[in-house]
């Protein structure tokens, strides 16, 4: 994990920083360029950042999946910045009043700050519960505000990387059109996850620290799910707020020209200007050394209580009945698995959440039978989406393989028994919406029922073979999963709501 | 032609991946007969066991257990197997009963001899207490015990046991140790894989020692001593010289 496996004369750093240290520093600033040297030697700094840095991009998505995954990626990256290009091309047509500029990268700022923030939170959660690498760390000689700081970094990258993805094709789309003000996108999204990350292990830390590890975890997970369902319910209120509401909401949050202020540092920063950009990276780099410098024992302390800690239902009892036949008995274990999978709920949530806002422009079109049909498209999207992610659950993050590989039972049934526990959990969630539906609208039945069979057929097929990636619960544990299922699920998902649609609209 | 006294019989068995792992490796084992095969990392130990238990499909060769073809039969001989890898197989979410539940249920164990089965066997490893438990607190050897109760709950007649003592305690390997044995003097056949040549001497009838995936020696104490050149040796001095040699002949 840390590189143990390469001697010290084979590793770069060595010779890369000696070389650096001569040609850049004088003799007066000698102490400082031996700090330097240090930090990037073993066990310094940036040698630890670098080793985080390495296990991260191996742990991600694409480097984790074990289908090839990159072509697809490529295509899809290219097809976002062509898009994007087109967008641009819009934006430098139609430039927004300096005012307005600052109320759209304001509002940006506060729905990036939120939902990395939440992220964030599970990620820190993660990092004091999932064990491991960090029980590791903190065995070895390296102070445990090192890791703690190398640790902030690294979720601070990964809750900003998704933003930056997306917030850099627009970017570079701008700066094609010589709008070069807007790759200021990239330093501010990277300072804002870095201010995120340390105000998020600062509060998962205070929590362990003030309220035990159990709740804790409980005040995390809860606060990290409030946060989303607030972003998506803030996303929807322009739409229940009527035009005056609107225009005086507007009105009231415009700066007016040439408004300076501490409000506005970061929305100017976002738009390239200089002085508030070094500003807006100062105070997250104030923040994050704060954190690093005061939090270190209590990041440790918490790592420590934390490691003493069972998930909830250790120790509940748990009823087990003995079944004739490998029928009963794998279809009990898989629905046994598929409850007791530690993101069953914030997941479910998640992706029936993912719907408000499609249900809100919906709800606008299909008015025929009393807006009900408006469920149809929904539950059929829904449907394929909670399937695909079940049977990800039972195949992708399977904990014994091999003991059904081993067992006096065809492969095939084994994958039967998957597929079938994975459409029974689906089916089960989603009875009450469906007969609600039912009741009042029976007309809708066939192409509900049909469209949803059919879209849970799909998915289930396509998640067998491409189960998606999952959240990584445990330190070691090996998951399989690939975005391509992700792309791919989606894709089904909106086909067949959108057949459904055409259908009832 | 198939042998079915033989408890198994394995023939030409060959595995590469990119390099030989497995090379031609012959085993026969008799019901009632402890085989331990050893060798150095690397050898192919675990490669080995994992094609005979069905898990690997090997490139030549062929497996049978009891008279059934592992791979032209595989449910049949699979029925009367059970497979203990060296990470213990273990649904971290489920309690050792229900674990007890879903492994009987596998292997078509009738519901009330799965019952008393399961409770015996957690009695006997000190599992009772916990039974209700979710295995994700468990120790290494708490799990370890757990997987070990799975394999034996639908008495097998054919037991591949990949480093079963991986954490488990002075006690609980000498109970392990005993288990195993009266499913040997039941009529089982067992092989294990250990790199404590202690066990190894101690609970083999036969000892096979593998290395580079060739099997280089095969017998009991005496036999190996002989074929070693080691007139009085421990298996620890015998399986030295024998691997050296080996070592030695790759180095050339």
């Amino acid at each position: 994990m840390l590189g143990h496996g390469r001697c010290p004369e084979q590793r770069p750093w060595p010779s890369i920083t000696k070389f650096f240290c001569f040609f850049l520093f004088t003799k007066r600033s000698l102490p400082f360029a031996y700090l330097v040297f240090l930090m990037f030697n073993p066990p310094g700094f940036f040698w630890l950042l670098a080793q985080e840095m390495r296990v991260l991009w191996r742990g991600s998505m694409l480097v984790r999946s074990r289908r090839y995954v990159l072509g697809p990626v490529i295509v899809i990256g290219l097809l976002f910045q062509s898009v994007a290009l087109l967008l641009a091309g819009e934006i430098t047509r139609h430039r927004l009043p300096e005012p307005e500029m600052l109320l759209v990268a304001n509002i940006n700022l506060f729905f990036f700050f939120v939902l990395m923030f939440s992220r964030a939170m599970i990620a820190a959660i993660d990092v004091l519960y999932g064990r491991g690498d960090v029980d590791f760390l903190l065995a070895s000689p390296i102070p445990p505000g090192r890791v703690l700081a190398v640790r902030i970094i690294g979720v601070g990258a990964s809750v900003a990387a998704p933003w930056l993805l997306l917030g850099g094709v627009l970017a570079n789309g701008l700066a094609v059109y010589g709008q070069y003000w807007a790759l200021s996108v990239y330093p501010m999204l990277l300072a804002e996850g870095l201010l995120v990350a340390a105000l998020a292990f600062a509060l998962v830390v205070m929590l362990v620290g003030t309220t035990g590890p159990a709740a804790a975890r409980r005040a995390g997970h809860t606060l990290a799910l409030l946060m989303g369902v607030v972003i998506f319910a803030l996303g929807q209120a322009p739409r229940f707020m009527g035009p005056a509401l609107l225009t005086r909401f507007w009105q009231a949050f415009t700066p007016s020209p040439g408004a300076h202020g501490p409000a506005l540092i970061f929305a100017r920063a976002m738009l390239g200007q200089t002085m508030p950009l070094a500003l807006s990276l100062g105070l997250s780099l104030a923040i994050f050394g704060l954190v690093w410098v005061t939090l270190d024992r209590r990041f440790a302390n918490g790592s420590i209580s934390a490691a003493a800690y069972r998930p909830a239902g250790a120790t509940r009892r748990q009823g087990a009945s003995f079944r004739a036949g490998p029928v009963s008995a794998v279809f009990m274990k898989n629905l046994r698995l598929l409850t007791r999978f530690p993101g069953v709920v914030s997941q479910t949530v998640y992706r029936s959440l993912t719907l408000v806002p499609v249900a809100m422009i919906l709800a606008g079109r299909l008015r025929t039978s009393g807006g009900v049909e408006v469920a149809v498209p929904l539950l059929v999207f829904l449907s394929g989406q909670l399937g695909l992610f079940f049977i990800s659950v039972l195949v992708g993050a399977d904990d014994a393989p091999d003991l059904g590989a081993s067992a006096p039972v065809a492969r095939a049934f084994l994958r039967r028994a998957a597929l079938g526990a994975a459409a029974y959990a689906t089916l089960l969630l989603l009875a009450g919406p469906v007969l609600l539906v039912l009741w009042r609208a029976r007309s809708l039945a066939p192409v509900l029922l049909v469209c949803m069979a059919l879209v849970l057929a799909s998915n289930l097929a396509v998640g067998i073979r491409l189960p998606i990636p999952l959240v990584r619960a445990f330190f070691g544990k090996g998951q399989t999963g690939t975005v391509l299922g992700l792309v791919v699920g989606v894709a089904v998902s909106s086909a067949w709501a959108f057949a459904a649609w055409l259908l009832v609209d | 032609m198939m042998d079915r006294n033989a408890a198994l019989v394995v023939r030409g068995l060959t595995k590469s991946f990119g390099r030989n792992i497995v090379a031609g490796l012959d085993l026969r084992l008799q019901p009632g007969e402890f085989y331990a095969l050893l060798g150095p990392n690397g050898a192919g130990k675990t490669t080995s066991l994992r094609m005979i238990a069905g898990l690997l499909r090997p490139d030549a060769g062929s497996v049978s257990v009891f008279g059934r073809d592992v791979w032209a039969d595989p449910i049949a001989a699979k029925s009367i197997m059970a497979w203990l890898p060296d990470e213990p197989l273990l649904y971290d979410r489920l309690s050792p009963m229900e674990y007890l539940e879903y492994v009987a249920g596998l292997w078509r164990v009738p519901p009330r001899d799965a019952r008393v089965r399961a409770e015996a066997l957690m009695e006997t490893l000190g599992l009772w207490p916990h039974r209700h438990e979710r295995c994700e607190g468990f120790s290494r050897g708490m799990k370890q015990k757990t997987v070990l109760a799975g394999a034996l709950i639908h008495e097998p007649k054919f037991l591949l046991l990949d480093e079963p003592f991986t954490g488990l305690d002075a006690a609980s390997a000498r109970l392990v140790k005993e288990m195993l044995q009266r499913r040997a003097a039941a009529g089982a056949a067992l092989i294990l894989t250990t790199h404590s040549l202690e066990v190894a001497e101690r609970l083999a009838t036969r000892i096979g020692i593998l290395a580079g995936g060739q099997l280089l020696a095969e017998g009991d104490l005496t036999a190996l001593q002989l074929r070693a050149g080691v007139s009085a040796g421990s298996l620890e001095d015998v399986f030295l010289r024998l691997t050296a040699g080996e070592k030695k002949a790759a180095a050339f």
